[in-house]
C-alpha cells in the first residue's frame, strides 16, 4: 500500500523545463531525454496513471512499417523509445500521440486552481512527444486501431492541457473528438453572424464539425460554403446540411475554387476561410477565397508559412492569416458539447471514428 | 516629344495574371514555370511599365553570383537566360524573384480611372519579379556592393499586383529602402493598441527598428516596448534609438530566457504583442512564450516554420493569435514612406545604414 506516495520537490519549470535531461537549458518538446521518473513529483505536476496511449497515426504507421507488422516487435520498440527517450515520441516523425489516464496526485502548488480530483479520467491534450511517460507493462493493442493499452505513468505539467471526459459520453468517441478540438472552438470563436465561410474539407473529421459551428454562428443570414474533392466528401457534407453550397474542386487549383465560390455566391468572397484539409499546395486558393481584410485559418499541418505570406503579397490581398492552434480555452468543452448539440454528428462520428 | 505607345490591347485577362501562364497551363503566375512575356500587346487589366533597375532578391543573387563566381558578364548573362528561358527573373534555385523600378507606359483601359497613376509616373514594384513578365533588352550594368542590376526592359503588372508610387522628397535609393519592409511597420500600427506591452525581436535591425517606432507612437505613453537583440552592437544601437523602454540581448532561440526577461519586467503578465523581426530559425517558442493568453505573434520573418509554430502553442497549453506576416497591408508604402518624414531620426538611421 503507498499510503504516504510519491516525494514531492520544489522549484518546477511551468513549461517542464526542470524535467530535461539532455540537451540541457531546452524545452521538453525538442528534448533528446526527459527525467520519468515517478517515486517523486514537483509541486506543479499533475502524475496520472496512465491505461491507454493513442499514438499519433504517423509515428505508429512508421512503427508498424519498422516492425513489419509483428505487435510483438512494435511492443518492444515502443518499451524501447520510451526506455531511451523518457517520453513516446518517435525518432523518425518526431511526434507523439495523446493518452487516457486517471489522476493520481495534484502537485500541491496546482490544488485549488485546477478543476481536477485525485481518481478523475482525463485525456491528455498535450503532445506524448513532450510528456515524461514510465511503462511498466505494455498490455496489448487493439487492433485496427493505434491505441495501446498499458501499466503505466505520466507526468503533466502545469502549462500542460488535459480534458476530463464527461460521464455521458463513451471514452473513444471522447477522444476522436478531442483529436481535433480546437478547429470547432477557433471557428465558433472565429465566425461572425451573417457572415460568409468557407469550409475546405467540409466532410471530413474536423471540417464537418467546424461547418456546424460556422453555420450555427453565421446564421441564417449568413452563407456557409463547404469544399470537397471527391463525390463521396460532397455527399457526405450535404447529407449533414451544415453547408449552404457544396463545392465539388480540388484545393490545389486556386482559380478553380476562386471561380466557383463566387459563381455559387453571386460574386461574394468569403469573411473567414477554414482550411482543414491536410494536403499541400492549398495556401492560394485559401487566399483567393478570402476578402480583402477577411481571415484565413489554416488548421492544416501541410501549410507553407512561405507560401502563404509570399502567396498573400503576390496577389495584394490584405488578409489576416492565422496559425492554426491546437488550444483555445476550453476548446474540450465547446467541441465535446457538439456531440449533445447534434445528435446528426454523435451518430456519424460513432460511426465513422469510434 | 514623348515616345507614342504603341501597343494592341487584349480583352478578358485574369485579374491574378492567370492569362500569361503557359507552362504549367491553368496555374498562377507564381508557380508557373514560364510566362508570357510577349510585350507587344497588353490585356486590358493590365500595366505596362519601361523597368529601369531590377533589385534581385539577395538570395536569388547570391545564389546566382556564387554560381558564376563572382564574373560579371557571367552574372549577366545568366539573368539573360534565365528570363529568357521563363519570361521572369525568377531564380530556379531558390524560387526567389525581388522587385523592380520603372516608368509606367501604358495602363490598362480597364484600369484607368479606377488608379491613381499617370503614364510617366516612376513606380516601385511592389510584387515579385518571381511572377511578373519581364522582358530584357540590354542589361547596362550592375551597381557594385549592391544587388542592384541596371537594365532596358519592360515589365508588366496584373490587376492584382502591388506598387508604389516614388516620393518626390527623398531620394529613390532611400524609398526603395524602406519599401522593401513596408509590411512590417504598417501591420504593427494596425496590432498595436495604447496602452500595449510590446515585444519587437530583431528591434535593431532594418524592419524591427521601423516597428519599434510605429509600437511606440500607437502603445503611447501608458504602452511599454521590449526589444530584444541577439548581439552587442544590437544593443548598443538600440539604447541609441531610444525606441524601446527596455533593451534586451537575448538570443530568440532560447525561450526560456527570453520567457524569464519578459516575465520580471511585466511582473508576470507578459506582453500583449510579439513582433518577431528575426530572420533565423527556432524562434517560435520564444515568440510564443513571452506572449501573454489571449495575445498576438506576428510573425514576419520568413523564416518560421508553421508546425513549429502550430504544435508549440499547444505543447505550453498557450491561447494566442499567431498571424502570419503578410508583406503587403492597404496603404502600407505609404504609411512606411511617411515614417521618414515624421521622425528625423529614423530618416538618419536609414540614410546611413541602408540607402
Amino acid at each position: 500500500m503507498t499510503a504516504t506516495g510519491p516525494a514531492i520537490k520544489k522549484g518546477g519549470n511551468p513549461f517542464g523545463a526542470h524535467r530535461v535531461l539532455e540537451p540541457r537549458g531546452g524545452l521538453p518538446q525538442p528534448a533528446v531525454k526527459l527525467d520519468n521518473t515517478t517515486d517523486f513529483i514537483y509541486d506543479n505536476e499533475l502524475l496520472v496513471d496512465v491505461d491507454t496511449l493513442n499514438i499519433d497515426s504517423a509515428s505508429f504507421t512508421q512503427i508498424r512499417k519498422e516492425c513489419g507488422g509483428d505487435e510483438e516487435k512494435i511492443k518492444a520498440m515502443i518499451f524501447k523509445i520510451v526506455g531511451e527517450r523518457g517520453k513516446m515520441q518517435n525518432p523518425v516523425t518526431g511526434s507523439g500521440g495523446m493518452f487516457i489516464g486517471r489522476v493520481e496526485k495534484i502537485g500541491p502548488a496546482l490544488e485549488g486552481r485546477t478543476d481536477l480530483h485525485a481518481g478523475d479520467k482525463i485525456a491528455s491534450l498535450v503532445s506524448l512527444s513532450l510528456t515524461p511517460l514510465k511503462i511498466e507493462k505494455i498490455i496489448g493493442i487493439k487492433p485496427g486501431t493505434e491505441q495501446v493499452s498499458v501499466k503505466a505513468k505520466a507526468i503533466i505539467f502545469e502549462s500542460g492541457i488535459y480534458a476530463k471526459i464527461p460521464a455521458d459520453i463513451p471514452e473513444k468517441l471522447a477522444l476522436a473528438m478531442l483529436d481535433v478540438a480546437g478547429a470547432p472552438a477557433q471557428t465558433a470563436k472565429l465566425v461572425r453572424p451573417n457572415q460568409v465561410v468557407v469550409v475546405i474539407g467540409a466532410g471530413g473529421k474536423s471540417g464537418l464539425l467546424c461547418a456546424y459551428e460556422a453555420s450555427k454562428i453565421a446564421g441564417v443570414a449568413g452563407i456557409v460554403v463547404g469544399i470537397e474533392y471527391s463525390k463521396e466528401g460532397c455527399d457526405k457534407a450535404r447529407e449533414f446540411g451544415f453547408c449552404d453550397h457544396v463545392i465539388r474542386a480540388s484545393a490545389t487549383d486556386a482559380l478553380d475554387c476562386h471561380a466557383k465560390l463566387t459563381e455559387a455566391t453571386g460574386g461574394k468572397l468569403a469573411d473567414v476561410v477554414i482550411n482543414c484539409v491536410n494536403i499541400p499546395n492549398t495556401e492560394m486558393a485559401s487566399i483567393l477565397m478570402c476578402r480583402d481584410e477577411g481571415t484565413v485559418y489554416f488548421f492544416s499541418m501541410a501549410t507553407s508559412f512561405t507560401k502563404a505570406a509570399l502567396g498573400a503579397e503576390g496577389v495584394g490581398k490584405d488578409i489576416v492569416m492565422l496559425v492554426g492552434n491546437g488550444y483555445t480555452r476550453h476548446h474540450a468543452e465547446t467541441t465535446l458539447n457538439i456531440l449533445r448539440e447534434s445528435p446528426a454528428i454523435r451518430a456519424a462520428y460513432e460511426k465513422l471514428y469510434a | 516629344m514623348p515616345t507614342k505607345i504603341d501597343v494592341q490591347v487584349k480583352k478578358d485577362g485574369n485579374p491574378f495574371g492567370a492569362h500569361r501562364v503557359l507552362e504549367p497551363k491553368g496555374v498562377l503566375p507564381q508557380p508557373a514555370v514560364r510566362v508570357d512575356n510577349n510585350m507587344d500587346y497588353i490585356y486590358d487589366n493590365e500595366l505596362l511599365l519601361e523597368v529601369e533597375t531590377l533589385n534581385i532578391d539577395s538570395a536569388s543573387f547570391t545564389q546566382i553570383k556564387k554560381e558564376c563566381g563572382g564574373d560579371e558578364e557571367k552574372i549577366k548573362a545568366m539573368i539573360l537566360k534565365i528570363v529568357g528561358e521563363r519570361g521572369k527573373m525568377q531564380n530556379p534555385v531558390t524560387g526567389s524573384g525581388g522587385m523592380f523600378r520603372g516608368k509606367v507606359l501604358k495602363i490598362g483601359p480597364k484600369l484607368q480611372g479606377k488608379i491613381n497613376l499617370r503614364e510617366g509616373d516612376k513606380i516601385a514594384s511592389l510584387v515579385s519579379l518571381s511572377l511578373t513578365p519581364l522582358k530584357i533588352e540590354k542589361i547596362i550594368g550592375i551597381k557594385p556592393g549592391t544587388e542592384q542590376v541596371n537594365v532596358k526592359a519592360k515589365a508588366i503588372i496584373f490587376e492584382s499586383g502591388i506598387y508604389a508610387k516614388l516620393p518626390k522628397d527623398m531620394p529613390e535609393t532611400l524609398a526603395l529602402a524602406v519599401l522593401d519592409v513596408a509590411g512590417a511597420p504598417a501591420q504593427t500600427a494596425k496590432l498595436v493598441r495604447p496602452g500595449n506591452t510590446v515585444v519587437i525581436i530583431g528591434a535593431a535591425g532594418k524592419s524591427g527598428v521601423l516597428c519599434a517606432y510605429e509600437a511606440k507612437k500607437r502603445a503611447g505613453c501608458t504602452g511599454r516596448i521590449i526589444g530584444i537583440t541577439s548581439s552587442d552592437s544590437g544593443l548598443a544601437k538600440m539604447k541609441e534609438q531610444g525606441f524601446c523602454h527596455e533593451c534586451f540581448k537575448l538570443s530568440a532561440t532560447d525561450a526560456l530566457s527570453c520567457y524569464e526577461a519578459v516575465r520580471k519586467v511585466t511582473g508576470g503578465k507578459m506582453a500583449d504583442v510579439i513582433i518577431n523581426c528575426v530572420n533565423i530559425p527556432n524562434t517560435e517558442m520564444a515568440s510564443i512564450l513571452m506572449c501573454r493568453d489571449g495575445g498576438i505573434v506576428y510573425f514576419f520573418t520568413m523564416a518560421t516554420s508553421f508546425t513549429k509554430a502550430a504544435l508549440g502553442a499547444e505543447g505550453v497549453g498557450k491561447d494566442v493569435d499567431m498571424i502570419i506576416g503578410n508583406g503587403y497591408t492597404k496603404d502600407h508604402a505609404e504609411i512606411t514612406l511617411n515614417l521618414l518624414r515624421e521622425s528625423k531620426q529614423l530618416r538618419d538611421i536609414y540614410e546611413k545604414l541602408y540607402a
